[in-house]
């Protein structure tokens, strides 16, 4: 098995939270996993783009049309990581609006969703992860193992981003 | 056991496992959590070890060095521009030697992620004369580190440990070893003052002599250890790339992706090299390209006729290793055809960059607002340092730039060399006690006049919030080094409005004109991101605009820049309520049309 993964956000929105989830999904399935994060300059408010390689890879970084998925938490930072999508990647992105692309799409003003007291905006990240986890189909794990990893990635916040993740799987029944 | 972990948390699990008894180092991107780590290792282990930052890369390397000299498995961390500092200590510890293990870990930022330069580490060991390893991923960081601990042991020499952010910063599922039971280091320091406090000529000399003897065995051992058999299960094709570190993983994908029939051989330690017995595995292979991070370190050792790289003008020069970068080399020597699978089928257009920018509610933002309308940029230089305020840039408070430190002595120098204008650099705390110190006595002890504001936020910001001197311990007293080394002090108690900060910096340049020597604020702040303070300091005053006062003059968006303020489709101020944290700096005074407001209703 081969999926590579880009997550797309700026400083503080969480982006290696979603790394850290996904790498223990990936570890008790069995899978090998590599990962990037961004810390220090890079972080301060500034673009953060995590990468995400499961399966039989050697170096972490995704190359130019090579990604399965983009999971963007902005959307100017979708737009700025397009060039790292595969032909028939999919693309999940907190987005009033997003330019219509021969791929598939899956957009969703979360930020609005937030602000309208839906869930928390700490929380958008893991409300991401639930509108991935309902929507694409190839994704490689399932919402239960989602959950026992983010138990153990951040155990004191776990309910917390059970409840968020389960208000978007159910928000994404109607998309 | 099976642990997911990242390249730093795997270096710092491979320093448990090498018995590691002192651990020192300074903070700096991407190499900061190898320490942390430990720290968290030798409370949840309860190690019988010393894991502690120092105030800079060289006190912290002498540090873990004594205790290598008096047996004890050591090791200390930095990053690439960490080791300038330490350079000194490293070029004679390298003729001296060490009875425990003394590992250098060095994290190299290819790319310029987050540093002022993309140096090559493996290029200081070559220069140093110590061997170095290349892990080339988290995994590897652990193996390597282990290894470097036991190379450091058997040859009594410093053997680095090069990683790179894509090795620190990546994360891996590592096998790391079960139940390990920790062998408690104990110094015991045996007197040879011939060679501890050899000195020149002859003592160096020997020491010179023996270096060189060293080399040749550590090169036979790379030989015979990690090259022989990697050479020995190569298939025989016509040609080779030889590779190293985080670089072998982008040649690895790339001759599997094109499908490409080329052996493949992984340089573990990159330095000492057997260079003739690779020169004469070279002439088997019709065509050799080296692909390595950053600099041509091995092709410069086996450089022959048929060798490709940086030195022949075939890879790029400088920036990050890609893919794509593999690609167009493989090109250029012949050895691909094939069309570039690289290439972007999406090109972003119409979107912005997001700037690395101060944390909305940094007072760091005020005091530059502040400075620059106290000390008019015209009338005025801005000299500044290494750490989050550099991001001044954005609010135009900044002039330079240099290295840790340099702030303080560069403000000197323009004072010396531009008298008509006012110079007023900025320095964080904990980059003061890392290198602002000499400077500063040098300028009083010159009778220099300038103005120097610590930016006291009692915290390493930038690299993740890691402890100062003060912090840690009280007894070191900013005031009273500043005091000490002779300079006017005035000290400024952070309050989240703008006029206090104007007001303040107005009896500063008031000072500033009595005096005849340097003047040195010491802003007590804070860092937004540091939980246990940030909540006395903010008032959780949250801001919007009132769209009939803004008249989009861009005094906030270009003098006071906050991350949650941007215009909006009516070509008004709009502040984003996801980012704003409540600081109400904005609406104390920052906009001449006083179009900032409290929020009106709580959301």
């Amino acid at each position: 098995m081969r999926y590579q993964i880009v997550i797309a956000g700026f400083g503080g929105q969480g982006v290696v939270f979603l790394v850290k989830v996904l790498s223990v999904c990936a570890g008790k399935k069995g899978y090998k996993f590599l990962g990037t994060e961004n810390h220090g300059m890079s972080q301060r408010g500034g673009s953060v783009s995590s990468h995400i390689k499961i399966g039989d890879f050697y170096n972490p970084l995704i190359d130019y049309a090579q990604a399965d998925l983009l999971i963007a938490l902005d959307k100017d930072e979708a737009v700025l990581n397009l060039p790292y999508l595969k032909k028939d990647g999919k693309i999940v992105v907190n987005a009033d609006k997003f330019p219509s692309l021969p791929v598939e799409i899956y957009k969703i003003d979360a930020s609005k969703l937030a602000e309208d007291g839906l869930f928390d905006a700490k929380g958008l990240n893991v409300f991401m992860l639930g509108i991935v986890l309902a929507k694409v189909k190839d994704f490689p794990f399932s919402v239960d193992e989602v959950k026992e990893a983010i138990q153990e990635t951040n155990p004191k916040f776990a309910s917390k981003n059970f409840e968020i993740l389960d208000k978007a799987i159910e928000y994404a029944q109607n998309i | 056991m099976k642990l997911t972990l990242m390249g730093n948390e795997a270096i710092a699990w491979g320093l448990y496992h090498a018995d590691t008894g002192i651990l020192s180092g300074y903070p700096g991107t991407p190499s900061s959590e190898i320490l942390t780590t430990y720290q968290k290792l030798i409370k949840e282990f309860k190690l019988p070890a010393y894991a502690q930052w120092a105030t800079n890369e060289k006190v912290g390397f002498e540090v873990a060095y004594a205790g290598a000299v008096a047996g004890v498995n050591a090791a200390v961390t930095m990053k690439q521009v960490g080791l300038n500092v330490a350079s000194d200590a490293l070029m004679s510890a390298s003729f001296i030697g060490n009875k425990g293990a003394f590992v250098l870990v060095v994290a190299d930022d290819p790319g310029f992620n987050s540093s002022q330069t993309e140096q090559d580490s493996r290029e200081f060991a070559r220069f140093a004369r110590i061997p170095v390893l290349d892990p080339s991923t988290p995994k590897e960081a652990y193996e390597f580190t282990k290894l470097a601990s036991k190379i450091s042991k058997i040859f009594e020499t410093p053997v680095m440990l090069r990683s790179v952010m894509r090795v620190s910063h990546s994360r891996e599922i590592v096998e790391v070893e079960d139940n390990y039971s920790f062998k408690k280091q104990e110094g015991d320091f045996k007197r040879d003052i011939s060679r501890w406090a050899a000195v020149p000529r002859t003592g160096r000399l020997a020491q010179a002599y023996e270096q060189l003897e060293r080399l040749d065995k550590i090169r036979d051992f790379n030989y015979r250890e990690f090259i022989k058999p990697k050479i020995d299960s190569l298939k025989g094709s016509e040609n080779l790339i030889i590779s190293s570190g985080a670089a072998y993983g982008y040649v690895k994908e790339v001759v599997e992706e094109l499908k490409l029939d080329i052996d493949i051989l992984k340089i573990d330690m990159p330095y000492p090299l057997p260079a003739d017995r690779l020169k004469e595995l070279v002439k088997t292979y019709k065509k050799v390209l080296v692909v390595e991070e950053t600099y041509p370190v091995i092709e410069e050792e086996i450089r022959s006729e048929n060798v490709y790289g940086r030195m022949s003008g075939h890879m790029h020069q400088v920036d990050e290793m890609n893919k794509e970068r593999v690609l167009e080399s493989l090109k250029k020597i012949g050895l691909y055809q094939g069309k570039n699978i690289y290439k972007p089928l999406f090109i972003p257009e119409n979107f912005s960059v997001r700037k690395p920018n101060l944390c909305p509610g940094c007072p760091h933002r005020d005091m530059f607002f502040a400075i620059k309308k106290v000390f008019r940029p015209k009338k005025s230089i801005y000299p500044s340092d290494i750490g989050c305020y550099t991001l001044g840039i954005n609010q135009e408070a900044i002039d330079t730039v240099l290295c840790m430190g340099a702030s303080v002595s560069m403000a000197h120098g323009f004072a010396v060399a531009d008298k008509n204008k006012t110079v007023i650099a900025t320095i964080g705390d904990s980059t003061f006690f890392h290198g602002g110190i000499p400077p500063l006595i040098n300028a009083v002890y010159q009778k220099a006049k300038f103005i120097l504001v610590v930016l006291d936020n009692s915290t390493v910001a930038m690299t993740g919030r890691q402890t100062t001197p003060e912090r840690e311990n009280p007894q070191v007293d900013l005031k009273k080094v500043v005091e000490g080394c002779g300079a006017e002090v005035m000290e400024y108690f952070y309050k989240p409005d703008i006029n206090e900060t104007i007001n303040f910096f107005k009896k500063v340049k008031k000072k500033y004109e009595e005096i005849d020597k340097p003047l040195v604020v010491i802003s007590r702040q804070f860092c937004v991101l540091d939980r246990e303070r940030a909540d006395e300091f903010l008032p959780k005053v949250y801001a919007e605009v009132d769209e009939e006062k803004c008249v989009a003059c861009d005094v906030c968006t270009t003098q006071f820049v906050c991350p949650p303020m941007a215009y909006n489709e009516n070509g008004k101020i709009e502040i984003d309520p996801l980012l704003c944290v409540g600081c109400g700096v904005c609406i104390s005074g920052v906009c001449p049309t006083d179009a900032f407001i409290p929020r009106k209703e709580e959301k």
